[in-house]
């Protein structure tokens, strides 16, 4: 068997052909085998339990919040109809009215903007993990960017956020109103527009998420919007161990 | 026949490597942000903190229950929801801030270099651990409420100076608090390591007396 020029030429195309897929696909074996190898085995062993016992707390939450607002909405009733029978308990309940509305327990509409926050998706993500995804730091600096720039009513998420919200993070899981949420973030403010553009236009403010948002490609964005509808705060209000003075 | 042969080698690796890089990018897309990923611990503070958010609920069902009921008695018997009414209102007025309060709680005291953004992670930390009403020095920590800083220094709640030593002042179940701030891996560990130097002293309190906001939300 003697091997004629053009047969070579054409086995040697034929391995180059393959050989480009082959060092990809050996790549991405690799990268795979050590994304797999991160779980170690107690991950794996103990977190099959842990997630069912996470979820079914989760819809407990829901369904006890539904039976919160509720139980809201039938003594609010009773208080309603009772209020129109004394002039003082009319005043009373216009000013549990007023309470409820700067408070964040009721519904909210009107104009604003709408802050975007993503991880990266693209290549520059790959530089730095840490600095290319979500923090729940970025979203307590954005909230607090929206107040200092005389925000009304915000809401991450649907979730609405009041004296008692925290925006905590369990690994890289988000929490706020204990209520479960991982990225794209939707930071919806109420509130006077150009202060509020104006506020986060500021090149001294939230540089790091800015910086970011540049170097390694994390969504990051402030768009004017109209027309926002803001749920009521629907958790626990929780005061048990503060008394009035 | 063999380049027929080629041709269907390089499209079953092309395929396959397809299929492969699309599943690659799926995982490490869901890898930083599924709950199935995180680790055993995370997951426990997650149901820890979950279970405690979840009594609260119940906590207030039972309580709202029990209202429900005396203000539709109180009614009928006549008396009208006066006392219901006057217990919503200050149980708001807590909520909004608007009036001082007093009860037990924790006091973080915070000595050195500070900066607001750590004011702010603080706050939102104490809020998890179930604060229910919070002061920084002397000004009322708010639901609107925001932290900056002056050039000298100083940081600010509301535009409020608040100067350091700066005691941070919770009202809420003094233990739930303390364990949180000091837990191994906590908050304060994490600003020892930030702010060196810089003093961080928790303590739990019987007795705290916070002031009311300085300007009322409208």
């Amino acid at each position: 068997m003697t091997a004629t020029p053009s047969t070579d030429r054409t086995r040697l195309a034929h391995s180059l052909v393959l050989l480009v897929p082959a060092v990809l696909f050996g790549l991405l074996v690799s990268i795979q085998w050590r994304t797999q190898s991160d779980r170690n085995e107690l991950t794996i062993r103990y977190n099959t339990p842990l997630l069912d016992a996470a979820k079914t707390l989760q819809n407990e939450q829901a369904a006890l919040k539904l039976q919160l607002a509720d139980l809201r909405a039938q003594l609010d009733k009773i208080q309603t109809s009772a209020s129109t029978q004394t002039g003082a308990s009319k005043e009373l309940q216009a000013a549990i009215d007023r309470l409820k509305l700067v408070a964040g327990l009721t519904e909210r509409a009107g104009d604003g903007v709408i802050i975007t926050l993503d991880d990266a998706r693209g290549a520059s993500a790959a530089k730095d993990v840490e600095k290319s995804i979500c923090h729940n730091t970025d979203l307590t600096d954005i909230v607090n960017q929206a107040w200092r720039g005389g925000a009304e009513s915000i809401a991450v998420n649907d979730e609405r956020i009041v004296g008692s919200s925290s925006i905590y993070c369990v690994g890289s899981t988000i929490m706020v109103n204990g209520t479960l949420m991982s990225p794209p973030f939707a930071v919806a403010v109420i509130g006077p527009q150009n202060e509020l553009l104006a506020t986060y236009d500021d090149p001294t403010q939230l540089r790091d998420i800015k910086q970011r948002r540049d170097v390694y490609g994390l969504g990051f964005r402030v768009s004017r919007a109209t027309g926002l509808h803001l749920p009521p705060y629907r958790s626990a209000l929780n005061v048990r161990y503060a008394t009035p003075r | 026949m063999r380049s027929n042969a080629g041709v269907i080698a390089v499209t079953a690796v092309a395929l396959f490597l397809g299929v492969l890089a699309v599943t690659q990018i799926q995982a490490q897309d869901v890898y930083s942000r599924s709950l199935q990923l995180e680790t055993p611990a995370s997951l426990t503070t997650l149901i820890a903190n979950l279970s405690e958010r979840n009594n609260a609920i119940k906590d207030e069902i039972l309580d709202l229950r029990s209202r429900t009921e005396t203000a539709r008695n109180a009614i009928a018997s006549g008396q009208g929801s006066l006392t219901e009414a006057e217990r919503q209102l200050s149980q708001l007025r807590v909520f909004a801030g608007m009036s001082a309060v007093s009860g037990a709680g924790i006091t973080v005291r915070v000595d050195g270099s500070f900066d607001e953004r750590a004011l702010s992670d603080l706050v939102n930390e104490l809020r998890n651990a179930g604060a229910e009403a919070i002061a920084v020095n002397t000004a009322r920590v708010g639901p609107r409420s925001w932290f900056g800083a002056t050039a000298d220094r100083a940081l600010t709640v509301d535009s409020i100076a608040v100067r350091g030593p700066w005691q941070v002042r919770a009202v809420g179940a003094p233990d739930v608090m303390y364990v949180a701030m000091t837990r191994t891996g906590g908050i304060i560990g994490q600003f020892e390591l930030i702010y060196k130097g810089t003093r961080f002293d928790v303590s739990r309190e019987t007795a705290l007396d916070l002031p009311a906001l300085a300007t009322p939300l409208r």
